[in-house]
C-alpha cells in the first residue's frame, strides 16, 4: 500500500486575495477619518492665506505677528503658571488620597473632580460673581490663573492617582534603608517614578488651557484677553483671511508645543500608554 | 557588623496577630533563616528588624543598642527585596552608589566604590546600563551590591530569590552565603523554600502563626523537630500517633518505645517525654530501610508490611507500604531501588531509623 500523498499546496499572492482587500479598507478607513479630522485646520490655513485681490499672500499673518503677540505670551504664561500651581496641589493631594486611609475617599474624588464637569458658562458665571464680590479681582491675571486652577487640577490630580496607585512601595523602602530620608527619597525617587502620572497631568492642563475661551469670556478684562479668547473675539468681525491667520497660529502654536513635548518627554514618560 | 536581638516582639494589626513573642539571639556574623509558610510572620519579622514595621510590643537591639525608636533611614541595614527594587529610573552605576550619595560622600569615593562593587558582582562594564537592560540574575546581583554599598550593619533578605528560575536560584544563594561570608555581617534571611535555608544557614527559625516553632542547625529542624507543624512543614514525614510504653536512658541517649497501633517503634525521645504520654513518632521516607531478603528476622522493631504502589522517580523510588494497616511512606535510593520495581504487593520487612517524637497536642 503506497501512502497517499497530501498535494503540496501552491500559495499565490493574488491582488484581490480577502486578506489583501480587508487591509485595504482597514487603511481607508483610517485615512479617511484623519483627513476629515484635518479638513478643519487645512481650510482654516487655506483661508488665512487668500489675498483680497485674489491668489496667496502672507499679509494676514504680518498683522498677527505685530498684534497677537501679546494675546499668545499672556497664554503661555497664564498656562505655565497654572501646570505649576496645579503641580504643587495635586501632588500632596495624590499622596493624601492613595497612601493614607480617608473616610469617604470616593466621595471627596468625585467632588474634587466636580469642576470637569460643570458647564463653561456655569463656571464662568460663577467665578465672575466670586470674583466681583468676594475677591475683588475680576478681570485680573491672578482672576484668571485662578479659573484655570479651579477648573483644570482635577486633570492634573487624577493622573498622578493613578501613577502613584501604580508605584509599587518597595522603591520608597529601599531608598530608606538605604538611608534616605523621607525628603530625599520623594525626590530622588518617587517624583521621577511618577514622571507618566505628572507629564500626562501637564500634557492635559496644557491643552484645555491654552485652548479655554469660555470661562475667559466671562472673567477676562482688556488687558487680560487670551489667545483663544482673542480668535473668539474676532469672529464676531467676519471670517476675514486676518482671524483665519490668527486662528491657524493658535493651532499651529498648540500643535509644536504638543509635540516638543512629546519629543521630550514622550519617550521618557509615555511609552507603553496608548498615547504614544 | 552587629548582634541581633529580638525580645517578645509582637506585631498586632487590630485583632490579628502577625507576630507573637518573637525572640532571637542573633550572633555577629551568624547566617539565620526565617523559614515558614506564608502568613507565618517572618516577613513581618524581618521588616521590624528593618524599621520599615514598627513593633507593638517588645525590644529589638543591635549590640546594646535598643533600634525601636530609630528610623529606618538611621538604621544602616542592607535589605534584599523580593523583586530587587532597583530604581527604573537611574543606571545600575547610580542604583549602587544611591546610598552613598544620600549620605553625600565625596564623588571619587563613590565611584571608586562603585567600581569595586562591580568587580565583585562580576559586572564590572554595565555601570551604564539600566536596571530593565539586565537579566533577572544580573538584577539580583546588583540589589546585593547596592545594599552592600553603605557597609550597613546588618543585611535583611526578604525572599530574594523567589522571582528567579531555578537553575539561577541555585547559584545565587551560594553567591549570597559567599558575600556573607566574606563581608563577615550578621545576616538574616526570609524564605519559603526549605532546599534554600538548608544550603545556607547557620541556624534556621521555623515559624508558624506568628511564633517560632523551633531554632536550631539543619540537622536539629530535619532530625528532631520540635513540634508537630514543624516535623510536617519541613521535609516528608511518615506520623504515627501513639503512647509512650516505656522510656530507657543511658549516658547519651533517651530512648523511647512507642506503641503505635499495633506497631512498636523505637524514638529519640526529648526529656519532657514519659511513659504513659501520648505523642506523634515521625520517621522520615527515607529514614526507612528495605531489609534485603535473608536477613535475620528476629530484630526487634523490625516491621513488615505488603506494598501498595511504586513509583520509580529516576534517582528514587518511592514505595506506599501497608504495615498491618497504617500506611508508611518509604523512598529507597541508591542501587537498592532499582531491586524494588517490581515489589508491588510483595511483602517487605523494614527497620525505623531516626525516629523523632513530639507531644501529641491534639490529644
Amino acid at each position: 500500500m503506497s501512502a497517499a500523498v497530501a498535494p503540496t499546496p501552491t500559495y499565490r499572492r493574488a491582488l484581490l486575495a480577502p486578506r489583501r482587500i480587508s487591509a485595504g479598507l482597514q487603511h481607508a478607513y483610517i485615512w479617511l477619518w484623519l483627513v476629515l479630522f484635518a479638513l478643519p485646520f487645512v481650510t482654516t490655513t487655506l483661508h488665512s492665506l487668500r489675498a483680497p485681490e485674489g491668489g496667496l499672500t502672507l499679509e494676514s499673518y504680518r498683522y498677527v505677528f505685530g498684534s497677537f503677540k501679546e494675546n499668545l505670551l499672556l497664554s503661555v504664561e497664564v498656562t505655565v503658571a497654572t501646570i505649576v500651581l496645579n503641580l504643587f496641589i495635586a501632588i500632596p493631594a495624590a499622596y493624601a488620597i492613595v497612601r493614607h486611609p480617608i473616610p469617604g475617599k470616593r466621595f471627596i474624588l468625585s467632588t474634587l473632580n466636580l469642576a470637569l464637569y460643570t458647564p463653561g458658562a456655569v463656571m464662568g458665571i460663577s467665578l465672575a460673581i466670586t470674583y466681583a464680590f468676594l475677591f475683588d479681582i475680576p478681570r485680573t491675571f491672578v482672576g484668571l490663573l485662578g479659573a484655570y486652577v479651579v477648573g483644570t487640577y482635577p486633570l492634573m490630580l487624577v493622573p498622578i492617582i493613578v501613577a502613584l496607585r501604580d508605584l509599587p512601595r518597595v522603591y520608597e523602602e529601599a531608598a530608606r534603608t538605604l538611608g534616605a530620608n523621607r525628603l530625599t527619597t520623594f525626590f530622588r525617587v518617587e517624583l521621577p517614578l511618577l514622571g507618566p502620572g505628572i507629564s500626562a497631568g501637564i500634557l492635559l492642563t496644557f491643552v484645555i488651557v491654552f485652548n479655554e475661551f469660555l470661562v475667559t469670556l466671562f472673567i477676562a478684562g482688556p488687558n487680560t484677553t487670551t489667545a483663544a479668547l482673542r480668535v473668539y473675539n474676532l469672529t464676531r468681525t467676519g471670517f476675514l483671511p486676518s482671524t483665519a491667520a490668527l486662528a491657524a497660529t493658535m493651532q499651529f502654536v498648540s500643535f509644536i508645543i504638543v509635540l516638543v513635548f512629546f519629543k521630550t518627554f514622550g519617550s521618557r514618560y509615555l511609552k507603553g500608554t496608548y498615547l504614544i | 557588623m552587629a548582634r541581633v536581638r529580638l525580645v517578645e516582639v509582637t506585631k498586632r494589626y487590630g485583632q490579628t496577630v502577625a507576630v507573637d513573642r518573637v525572640s532571637a539571639d542573633i550572633a555577629e556574623g551568624e547566617f539565620v533563616t526565617l523559614l515558614g509558610p506564608s502568613g507565618c510572620g517572618k516577613t513581618t519579622t524581618l521588616r521590624m528588624v528593618a524599621g520599615l514595621v514598627e513593633p507593638t510590643e517588645g525590644v529589638i537591639l543591635f549590640d546594646d543598642q535598643v533600634v525601636n525608636a530609630i528610623p529606618t533611614h538611621k538604621r544602616n541595614v542592607g535589605l534584599a527585596f523580593q523583586s530587587h527594587a532597583l530604581f527604573p529610573h537611574l543606571t545600575v552605576a547610580k542604583n549602587i552608589a544611591f546610598g552613598l550619595s544620600v549620605k553625600r560622600r565625596p564623588k571619587a569615593e563613590i565611584e571608586q566604590r562603585v567600581n569595586e562593587l562591580l568587580a565583585m558582582i562580576e559586572l564590572e562594564g554595565y555601570g551604564d546600563r539600566m536596571p530593565a537592560q539586565l537579566s533577572g540574575g544580573q538584577q539580583q546581583r546588583v540589589a546585593l551590591a547596592r545594599m552592600l554599598a553603605t557597609d550597613p550593619r546588618v543585611l535583611l533578605f526578604d525572599e530574594p530569590l523567589s522571582a528567579l528560575d531555578r537553575n539561577l536560584r541555585d547559584t545565587l544563594k551560594y553567591s549570597i552565603l559567599a558575600l556573607q561570608r566574606r563581608t563577615k555581617k550578621t545576616a538574616i534571611y526570609v524564605t519559603h523554600d526549605q532546599s534554600e535555608a538548608f544550603a545556607i544557614s547557620d541556624r534556621i527559625f521555623v515559624m508558624n502563626k506568628g511564633r517560632v516553632e523551633q531554632a536550631g542547625t539543619q540537622l536539629d529542624i530535619y532530625l528532631r523537630p520540635a513540634t508537630e507543624f514543624v516535623a510536617n512543614f519541613v521535609g516528608d514525614n511518615n506520623a504515627l500517633r501513639g503512647t509512650v510504653v516505656e522510656v530507657h536512658e543511658d549516658s547519651n541517649h533517651r530512648r523511647a518505645t512507642i506503641r503505635c497501633g499495633s506497631l512498636t517503634v523505637q524514638a529519640h525521645a526529648p526529656g519532657s517525654i514519659a511513659p504513659g504520654d501520648r505523642v506523634l513518632a515521625f520517621v522520615r521516607p527515607e529514614n526507612i530501610e528495605v531489609l534485603q531478603d535473608g536477613a535475620s528476622a528476629d530484630e526487634p522493631g523490625l516491621i513488615e508490611g505488603a506494598v501498595e504502589q511504586v513509583v520509580f522517580e529516576g534517582p528514587a523510588v518511592r514505595l506506599l507500604v501497608d504495615a498491618d494497616g497504617t500506611p508508611l511512606k518509604v523512598t529507597v535510593s541508591g542501587v537498592q531501588r532499582l531491586t524494588l520495581l517490581d515489589a508491588q504487593r510483595k511483602r517487605l520487612r523494614l527497620r525505623l531509623r531516626e525516629v523523632s517524637v513530639v507531644r501529641d497536642e491534639a490529644a
